[in-house]
């Protein structure tokens, strides 16, 4: 298959601080792809080399089959870019900005705006800086997709979007994958581009510790788990955790005539819904699959010799110890 | 549908409150000094007051010829209130153009489209001279107006040519804060390099006044470029017009180079 963006070896410095220190990769055309990692990683960067709005300290960059440094306003035109952190402050409506943006790099297909702009629920007659940050994030969905075009560079596309309004933007890019046009986006948060991407690049301190499919990187993903029960010593809380296959950290403290118990899941949930359904629950939280430890984690698998110690969380206990 | 110069457009018409907003300015400015120019400027009361003050200070403040009509319009119009609004307009736009919106981050998604860096500055450029001669033509008709009411007693050609001086001092320092806002992305430097030049141009031509061993100041003044000979009195030094109009499009280019050159928003 033909690549939409090929990255060899790309590096960038800011004065002396390198933020990339030679990442390579291909995005599939047609395909949707994500590339994720913590704040600081670089994708914002990779991102902006794309556009050429920064150039590369050294590598090769293929986007749309151009060089980005020489693909000029043509090669722009065939792309739709959200940048990270978007300012919308002029003192336009949306509606104005849109056939600005037009202008300058369409055309548009009749009524698209608007029923981008229904889709999204923005009301486009409103003045641009007066519009909320989950707002101007709906406007500038709308001015990257609204040309369809054969790419979208999408960063951080869903901060700031209400649940429902996230669900909706994938089902854009679903729909643009449908049609034939490739999705390159980012996010801090794994679960975020799980239902949408194809493949996962994650990005870590400007390389990339690995480039797999969704499915074996939340497999791989570890889950924080935390609940309250009642009836129940805590010795044998522990004891009942302990057992279930993928579940290691636990932690155990006597809450009233019952337990609080934090543990880390990884792997499947099945077995642990069971053994949870013997419990008398009074509150029930399994987090998210936590990307920061996974990202961890591949550092590990990859004989790095780190294991997944999250630098947010306590370290985790024995199996099965507990505190009264 | 894609249209010619989509950027400029932008950046004339979206500013069309700013433009008229500088324009009520000095036309305010322009209707309060000039109709009282008969009962003051022009009395022997007037002249002899001015003759009291210390002769550094009216020539600091071009006073030494404000008993004449085209003398008081070329020092209170043209050479204060009309310069100094001028200057603070044009050193705004100059800097907001791409130092300002970059370092609002506006500039990044601007570029990711269909646009060359070039055009960019060039089209928010040439707005910008459109809007100073707007201005300028503004000032140049009102005077006009006035002319006879306030017994001003100004040659047309002259205020004409007094009229392309003042549009392009007043370009230098906004082409000058482009420059510096293009250069470093920063609007607080675009803004503190126009103001230089206006600053230190009219700093330069208040002291070179003072005396000939100072007179190589007034070389450095493009207040002095602009206003040396008096030109609502004598008519334009065309020379000096073109060194102004020139070098402000010398830095519309440089400033085209220096944003070509570097990365954005970084």
């Amino acid at each position: 298959m033909e690549s939409a963006i090929t990255v060899e070896g790309l590096r960038k410095s800011f004065g002396s601080r390198e933020v990339l220190h030679g990442i390579d990769f291909q995005v599939q055309a047609g395909s949707v792809f994500g590339v994720i990692g913590p704040n600081g990683a670089g994708k914002t960067t990779t991102m902006r080399c794309l556009l050429d709005i920064i150039r590369p300290s050294a590598g090769t960059l293929r986007v749309l089959g151009q060089d980005p440094r020489h693909g000029g306003p043509g090669l722009r035109r065939r792309i739709g870019y959200l940048p990270g952190e978007l300012t919308l402050e002029a003192r336009v409506t949306g509606r104005r900005l849109l056939d600005h943006y037009e202008a300058v790099s369409g055309p548009v297909s009749p009524g698209r705006i608007d029923e981008l702009a229904e889709r999204l629920n923005l009301d486009l007659d409103r003045h641009t800086r007066k519009l909320s940050k989950g707002n101007k994030q709906k406007l500038g969905l709308i001015q990257a997709f609204m040309h369809e075009p054969e790419l979208l560079v999408l960063d951080e596309p869903t901060s700031g979007l209400d649940p429902l309004v996230q669900q909706e933007f994938l089902a854009m890019v679903q729909e643009a994958r449908d049609r034939g046009q490739t999705v390159f986006l980012s996010s801090h948060v794994l679960s975020e581009v799980q239902q949408a991407a194809d493949e996962v690049a994650i990005l870590r301190d400007g390389r990339i510790v690995t480039v797999a499919t969704v499915d074996a990187l939340r497999e791989s993903a570890v889950r924080h788990l935390r609940f309250t029960a009642s009836g129940i010593t805590a010795d044998d809380a522990g004891a009942l955790l302990g057992r279930v296959p993928g579940v290691g950290g636990v932690e155990v403290l006597t809450a009233g005539d019952g337990v609080e118990l934090t543990a880390v899941l990884e792997g499947s949930i099945g077995p642990l819904v069971q053994a949870l359904s013997r419990l008398e629950l009074t509150d029930l939280v399994l987090e998210e699959p936590d990307l920061e430890e996974s990202v961890l984690r591949l550092y590990g698998n990859n004989g790095n010799g780190r294991r997944g110690n999250g630098s947010r969380r306590r370290e985790p206990q024995e199996e099965g110890s507990s505190h009264a | 549908m894609r249209s010619p110069m989509p950027l400029f457009r932008r950046a004339f018409v979206d500013s069309w409150r700013s433009t008229l907003g500088w324009a009520a300015g000095l036309a305010g400015a322009i209707l309060l000094y000039l109709p009282i120019y008969p009962s003051i400027g022009g009395s022997a009361q007037m002249q002899e007051m001015i003759n009291a003050l210390p002769p550094e200070m009216t020539k600091a403040l071009n006073y030494d010829q404000i008993a004449s009509g085209p003398g008081y319009t070329q020092a209170t119009v043209f050479g204060l209130i009309g310069f100094l609004l001028m200057t603070i307009a044009t050193v705004s736009w100059g800097a907001a153009a791409v130092g300002g919106d970059e370092e609002s981050g506006q500039l990044e998604l601007t570029l990711a489209h269909g646009v060359t860096r070039m055009q960019l500055v060039w089209e928010r450029a040439l707005a910008m001279f459109l809007r100073v001669v707007l201005l300028a033509v503004l000032v140049f008709v009102l005077i006009l107006a006035l002319n006879d009411s306030a017994h001003l007693s100004i040659d047309s050609m002259h205020l004409f040519g007094a009229a392309v001086e003042f549009a392009g001092l007043a370009l230098l320092s906004g082409t000058a804060a482009l420059f510096v806002g293009a250069l470093s992305g920063r609007k607080a430097y675009g803004l503190a390099a126009g103001a230089a030049v206006g600053v230190l141009g009219y700093v330069f031509n208040a002291v070179g006044r003072q005396s000939p061993d100072l007179d190589w100041l007034l070389d450095l003044s493009p207040y002095h470029w602009a206003y040396g000979n008096s030109p609502v009195a004598n008519g334009a030094d065309w020379a000096s017009a073109g060194w102004l109009w020139g070098i402000s499009a010398g830095l519309v280019l440089l400033s085209s180079l220096a944003l070509q050159r570097r990365d954005v928003g970084s």
